[in-house]
């Protein structure tokens, strides 16, 4: 887009300087980064003790029960699931797409989805209880001739969160082998070593970059559909149930919509810290987060749209089970969560119609916090409204977190901003080579 | 170590521009190291398409077989109904096709790349300089004798930075 160009332009890095500047954060981290480490961990700690002592104690310490057998574990399953997908859509969609602008955000938010996938990948294998049953997912020869239904949504999930999770992790690597050639090339002793056996020998040679070059393309090729797969089968979890308030056609690009307007949330979440801490402001510009945040509100106009089209629709069926189910969502026990979805989705992000706020690091920052917490309650209301109010008033019933989930919830976000935080001293969070790339042209193939 | 030239230029430009003066005097046998991806260095070169593509296909097509063959081959193999669908339900079956597609396309393309590309190796190319992954273009020229000598006045006349003739 010309608008980032311009900006990389007026900063003039060199070749050299991209390399330099994008490196420099990897170094040995001072001692603030062991602290906020250390937070991070003492999280992970806390939820991973919650987790040890479900599984001791069984999964009754958790609050789902009867209606609602699907709580906090799987609203927070859903929200790693979306927020994971704006990396791949980024850096798969925007590239097919010859968008200048995804050069330097692409990595952070691919690292982003990796690290979200795990992070989600865990909440099905809490959620199970049992833990140590969850191989029963996968398709092998047992013993008993006993096969996954291959018909229903949850084995579909299985497939594709995890075909989801190889292929981001394939093509975040695949766009880090030359990069970590450049780490090499600067190290000395074992991280010479281990930069070396990452970047497998990679020496820019023409037949490399051949190869690579087309690798890249095809794995941009794939991920695309792959993004907009992921989550239209987490949605048919829900819509596949003839639950009301699940049991509707929208749900797979309303879920895909959430997902890239969360994950984007995200991003900008992550990045302004990242761009103030490394010192990226030539890299990251102001235009990229504008871009972004242009993103963020097509998106929640979707969002929005979808949320008006699930009350038309419910109003449109004549069905007075689902119309009830709708008006209990907005009127009901979980009112609150779901005025809280209203605001933070459909009402906070309105402000970036104005350039301004688009442009406002501040803003943006405090907006996105928003977001996360609104699509966290989207999922909530989605799962936790539709079961506790179903067909049957006999069986109508109210579902409350136990501390045990809510530390669970707590663990999974110090999880993802632990491996982020590793990630950010021990990788380049700018792809050096696409910078260098871009540099390169903007300036004619020449530089100082 | 094959005798030769090896050059260091700073731009693409120059470097596209060696090349192609190199290759209209005859020489061809020509590697060259570049900190960027430049399709402009493979055009000079002529070299047009990779085998990739051929590798991701048939990454492709086996998995879409195998998702169709492990979903309907296990539900033939345990034949037991459920929600009133018959035993191979196409259309659920095409989203296990789908993903093992994807997956085995990328698999299969990354095995390409290590493939033709000759990676992993342990050595680097003792032509190799550690600046050709900061700002350097590296042009090395296999020759001996007197195309050695026309290899180096060539890339002296195109501008190259840093000349080293290798006997």
């Amino acid at each position: 887009m010309a608008t980032a160009e311009v900006d990389v332009r007026a900063a003039s890095p060199t070749l050299a300087d991209a390399n330099r500047d994008i490196t420099r954060p990897i170094s040995r981290p001072e001692r603030r980064f062991f602290l906020i480490l250390g937070a991070a961990m003492a999280g992970i700690g806390l939820g991973a003790g919650a987790w040890f002592y479900q599984i001791g104690k069984g999964i009754g310490v958790a609050g789902i029960t009867h209606p609602v057998f699907w709580g906090v574990y799987i609203t927070t399953f859903v929200f790693w699931v979306g927020i994971a997908h704006s990396g791949t859509l980024i850096s798969a969609i925007l590239y097919l797409f010859r968008s200048g602008w995804r050069t330097t955000i692409n990595r952070t938010a691919e690292a982003m989805t990796i690290f979200a996938v795990m992070t989600a990948g865990l909440f099905p294998l809490i959620h199970l209880g049992r833990v140590w049953y969850f191989y029963y997912l996968m398709p092998y020869p047992s013993q008993r001739q006993i096969w996954p239904d291959f018909r229903s949504p949850l084995v579909m999930d299985v497939f594709a969160v995890s075909t989801y999770l190889t292929i981001s992790a394939l093509f975040w690597y695949t766009g880090l082998i030359p990069d970590f050639a450049v780490l090499r090339d600067r190290a000395k002793g074992l991280a010479y070593k281990i930069y070396g056996a990452l970047s497998l020998g990679w020496q820019g040679t023409v037949s490399e970059w051949r190869h690579y070059r087309r690798l890249y393309l095809y794995m941009a090729g794939i991920a695309t559909p792959l993004v907009l797969s992921v989550h239209s089968v987490v949605s048919w979890d829900f819509a596949l149930a003839i639950v009301p308030g699940w049991h509707s056609t929208i749900f797979a690009p309303y879920f895909v919509a959430g997902a890239i307007f969360s994950g984007v949330a995200m991003v900008i979440t992550l990045m302004i810290p990242l761009r103030w801490a490394f010192g990226l402001e030539a890299y990251i510009t102001k235009n990229h987060f504008e871009n972004m945040a242009k993103l963020i509100l097509l998106t929640s106009s979707i969002v929005g749209f979808s949320y008006a089209t699930e009350f038309f629709v419910a109003y449109y069926s004549a069905d007075p089970i689902e119309i009830e189910s709708f008006r209990w969502r907005a009127f009901g026990a979980y009112a609150l969560p779901f005025w809280a979805m209203v605001f933070c989705n459909v009402v906070v992000p309105q402000a970036l119609w104005f350039r301004k706020i688009r442009r406002s690091l501040p803003a943006l920052f405090a907006m996105t916090i928003f977001i996360n917490i609104g699509m966290w309650y989207e999922r909530f209301v989605i799962i936790v409204t539709s079961l506790a109010h179903e067909y049957d008033p006999a069986s109508w019933g109210l579902y409350t977190p136990s501390w045990v989930e809510i530390a669970i919830l707590i663990g999974s976000f110090c999880w993802f901003f632990f491996w982020f935080l590793l990630f950010s001293r021990s990788l380049p969070v700018i792809s050096i080579a696409e910078v260098k790339e871009h540099l390169a042209h903007e300036q004619g193939g020449h530089h100082e | 170590m094959s005798s030769g030239v090896l050059a260091q230029y700073d731009t693409l430009h120059g470097t596209v521009a060696a090349i192609e003066r190199l290759r209209t005097a005859g020489h061809t046998d020509i590697e060259v190291f570049s900190p960027i991806p430049a399709p402009e260095i493979e055009e000079a070169m002529d070299i047009h398409s990779s085998p990739v593509r051929i590798w991701a296909l048939v990454g492709g097509i086996t998995g879409c077989m195998t998702g169709l063959l492990l979903a309907a081959g296990t539900s033939l193999g345990y034949p037991l109904v459920t929600q009133g669908k018959p035993l191979v339900s196409f259309p659920p079956f095409v989203v296990f096709m789908f993903e093992l597609t994807v997956l085995l396309t990328g698999i299969f393309g990354l095995v390409a790349l290590l493939v033709h590309a000759r990676r992993p190796v342990i050595n680097l190319d003792p032509n190799y300089r550690a600046s050709f992954s900061v700002d350097r273009w590296g042009v090395f020229i296999s020759a001996d004798g007197d195309e050695r000598i026309k290899a180096e006045n060539l890339v002296r006349e195109t501008g190259a930075l840093d000349i080293e003739v290798k006997a």
